[in-house]
């Protein structure tokens, strides 16, 4: 019976130390992915964006706590996809090489030669492994790299986009964590088929429809442009990659008017009150006398991103970051947005993420919960073998009794027994919860050859393997509970015996 | 026809001061909703260095004396007639549980027919069960080789040195008896009270183990009161005391 009692404290304890460990690992993947797009801080002035942003970058990337900065345009607009289809997408304008240092986004494109399968491609199915394509990923890794694609009719390089591996819906995701792109076929009016190009890559165009806005956040009107791909990202959140698209900058803030521009505005031109202008044609007065002055209208971005020196807390960059904007803001009064306004839009990385985090971390909670629920049954399996136990050992008892045992001391005896229970069944829990984590990818993998058992898919599932590490701050708690859920079992088995007649338990039949 | 030892201790036994004194005891348990009366007003003294055996019948109330002797269960209240168990200069029925425990770890020894030695320890360690009782799992700690060997003693002395490490299950009834004995003689009790310890024998280990316990109240100067049916044990002691239907017979 004593081994039933530590089979169900290790089975509790592994039980949740799995969960836990799972969904904290599925956490902290979703978020250092989230982290990949963002970097630690961002300065955020949406829709009609802040000028002079090459001064602040400046100013930003000339301080000791601050690595990189980047500037960004972020705006939602259409996408016509290859088959016609419409989508609203999140458009992003950046500057690859500073979006790069700052986020490591270049990493994130998928089209590129790799060396050594990924860790669930066993078989080596990858087409990225494939010498044949060897040149072709080449190339398109450094199209992705400049945000450029050469036309193959003109001869010509242009700008290019990047896009998310799953905003066309044409990349398969396969078993094993990976894609290939399907070659569908779109029955045209005259009876043919016309075979669609999927790998966006090479030859796939889309064609973006954004809504422009002046400069107090009026729309103006409707801009489609066509904008070849270049290559495509895998971030790791779906979301992102479902719904994303990166494009030059210059390209987005020309599209949004955002870019430089001649400003003329038609000012006064004379403070005579009778120096007027003449309609030419009717005679009537028009106005004072007016002349035309022409300026620069700087160009702007929606968000500055910065990544701070590594190590750096990141309260500590956010608040440095404001300080430099307030400075900044000091040195363009009325031509940027006041330090004050800007308060609650210096952001952090998790700011910005706050919604999904936030999320996850309930969904891990729920299902602690409930597994702490179910867990928590083990106080009453325990209470009824100790229970069963101490039936058992009622002559014992008075046996004990008889000798001179104490009431406390025999309820300190079943204490210490649960305990002792406690701590081998945790101690095996914790342990065997330790080893399946670690090696849950491969037991996964066994229990799929063997049973056909696959519970994460990574077709299903956006990370290709289960997260695998183990917190030792959680196994320490795991341990703990595990502990005290034998002691607690065994306390009310422990209170009875201890308030057993001894008489009558010497005559226990 | 007693023994010259016997008829020694029974001298003896006469000069000394009574080591526990039984008055109006009564003893009633409840089955249910029925009470059954079992003890009625019994009187008893036993002198130091005494053997006492009590005869009876099954039914007769010879364990129950037994117990109340040795603070297991205490005598019904009367406050027409007040019992008393008096064990040297403590009354018993106005101690503390606590009190009680500490009398039976400190001064009382018990020895049981059905031997009820704990299963999963082995021999050594059912006989310094006791010693780890008195002291205490600290105490345990300081006096351990001191208990030990004290039991490793009393194992020899019993024929038992070669059976340390076995388990109960492992020995014979009368080897079971042995270890049973040694445990309650673990703490160098003043009194050691035993029910039927060779009723669950055969008649030759019977005689072994009453040898034993005979041997070692004549080294230790052990009061003992037995209980038992057995009219040839009976004849061995210094005093018989019958009880039939809760109370004595004649002394």
């Amino acid at each position: 019976m004593p081994m039933l009692a530590m089979a169900a404290v290790m089975l509790s304890v592994a039980t949740i130390l799995i969960t836990w460990s799972v969904m904290g690992g599925f956490l902290k993947t979703l978020i250092a992915s989230g982290k990949t797009l963002v970097g630690d801080v961002a300065i955020v002035w949406p829709n009609v964006g802040f000028a002079y942003y090459d001064d602040l970058i400046e100013r930003l990337e000339a301080d000791e706590l601050i690595e990189s900065a980047s500037p960004t345009v972020e705006t939602f607009g259409l996408i016509k996809l290859p088959d016609n289809r419409i989508e609203l997408i999140s458009i992003k304008g950046i500057e690859i090489s500073s979006y790069s240092d700052v986020t490591g986004f270049a990493d994130t494109l998928w089209w590129k030669p790799i060396d050594k399968p990924t860790a669930k491609d066993h078989q080596g199915e990858d087409i990225r492994l494939e010498p044949g394509y060897a040149e072709l990923l080449d190339q398109v890794e450094h199209n992705g790299q400049t945000m450029t694609r050469k036309n193959r009719i003109t001869g010509e390089t242009e700008p290019a986009g990047v896009m998310g591996i799953e905003v066309t819906g044409l990349n398969y995701r396969t078993a094993w964590g990976g894609y290939y792109p399907l070659t569908p076929s779109r029955a045209m009016p005259d009876g043919t088929t016309q075979r669609l190009e999927t790998f966006m890559p090479r030859d796939g165009s889309v064609g973006l429809t954004i809504l422009a806005l002046d400069s107090t956040g009026r729309p103006i009107d409707p801009v489609t442009q066509t904008i070849p791909i270049a290559n495509e990202f895998q971030s790791g959140l779906y979301e992102v990659d479902a719904g994303t698209i990166y494009v030059p900058l210059d390209m987005l803030q020309r599209m949004l008017r955002l870019d430089e521009a001649k400003k003329v505005e038609r000012v006064r031109d004379t403070d005579n009150p009778f120096d007027v202008e003449i309609d030419p044609v009717t005679g009537q007065v028009l106005g004072p006398k007016m002349r035309e002055e022409i300026g620069i209208d700087p160009a702007r971005v929606t968000t500055v991103l910065v990544r701070g020196v590594d190590g750096t807390e990141l309260e500590e960059i956010r608040k440095r970051v404001h300080e430099i904007y307030n400075e900044f803001a000091l040195a363009h009064p009325g031509e940027v947005p006041d330090a004050f306004n800007m308060e609650g839009q210096v952001k952090t990385w998790e700011d910005l993420n706050r919604t999904m985090i936030s999320a996850v971390k309930k969904e891990t909670g729920l299902v602690l919960f409930i597994f702490g629920i179910v867990s928590f049954t083990t106080v009453f399996l325990v209470l009824a073998i100790f229970w069963s136990m101490a039936t058992e050992k009622t002559k014992d008892i008075g046996v004990l009794r008889a000798l001179g045992a104490s009431t406390p001391g025999i309820a300190w005896l079943w204490i210490r027994y649960g305990a002792s229970i406690g701590i081998v069944g945790s101690v095996i829990g914790t342990g065997l919860g330790y080893w399946i984590v670690s090696d849950i990818n491969a037991i996964h993998d066994w229990m799929g050859r063997a049973f056909g058992l696959v519970i994460w898919d990574p077709r299903q599932y956006y990370f290709v393997e289960i997260p695998s590490e183990v917190d030792p701050s959680k196994a320490a708690i795991v341990f703990v509970i595990g502990m005290l859920t034998c002691v607690l079992g065994a306390l009310i088995p422990a209170l009875h015996s201890a308030r057993m007649d001894p008489v009558k338990a010497l005559r226990f039949e | 026809m007693q023994t010259q030892a016997a008829q020694q201790g029974q001298d003896a036994a006469v000069r000394s001061e009574p080591i526990l004194s039984v008055r109006a005891v009564h003893k009633t348990y409840k089955l249910g909703r029925v009470k059954v009366p079992v003890l009625h007003g019994v009187n008893l003294d036993v002198a130091q260095g005494e053997w006492v055996t009590i005869l009876g019948a099954s039914g007769s109330g010879k364990s129950t004396l037994l117990h109340l002797m040795g603070g297991l269960d205490r005598p019904d209240r009367k406050p027409e007639s007040p019992a008393s168990v008096r064990f040297r200069d403590r009354e018993l029925t106005k101690e503390s549980k606590r009190a009680l425990d500490r009398y039976r770890a400190d001064d009382i020894g018990f020895v049981f027919q059905f031997y009820h030695l704990l299963p999963e320890l082995s021999v050594l360690q059912n006989v310094t069960v006791g010693g780890m009782i008195k002291y205490g799992r600290l105490g345990y700690r300081t006096h351990r080789k001191e208990i030990v060997d004290r039991a490793s003693g009393l194992l020899d002395r019993f024929g038992l040195s070669h059976r340390l490490k076995h388990r109960p299950a492992e020995l014979s009834g009368g080897e079971r008896q042995r270890v049973a004995i040694a445990r309650a003689l673990i703490n160098e009790p003043s009194l050691l009270l035993a029910d039927e310890p060779t009723g669950n024998l055969d008649l030759k280990t019977g005689e072994s183990i009453l040898d034993a316990i005979i041997e070692h109240r004549r080294d230790a100067g052990l009061t003992l009161v037995m209980v038992t049916h057995d009219e040839r044990i009976a004849a061995r002691s210094d005093r018989v005391i019958r009880l039939a239907d809760g109370r004595i017979e004649k002394t």
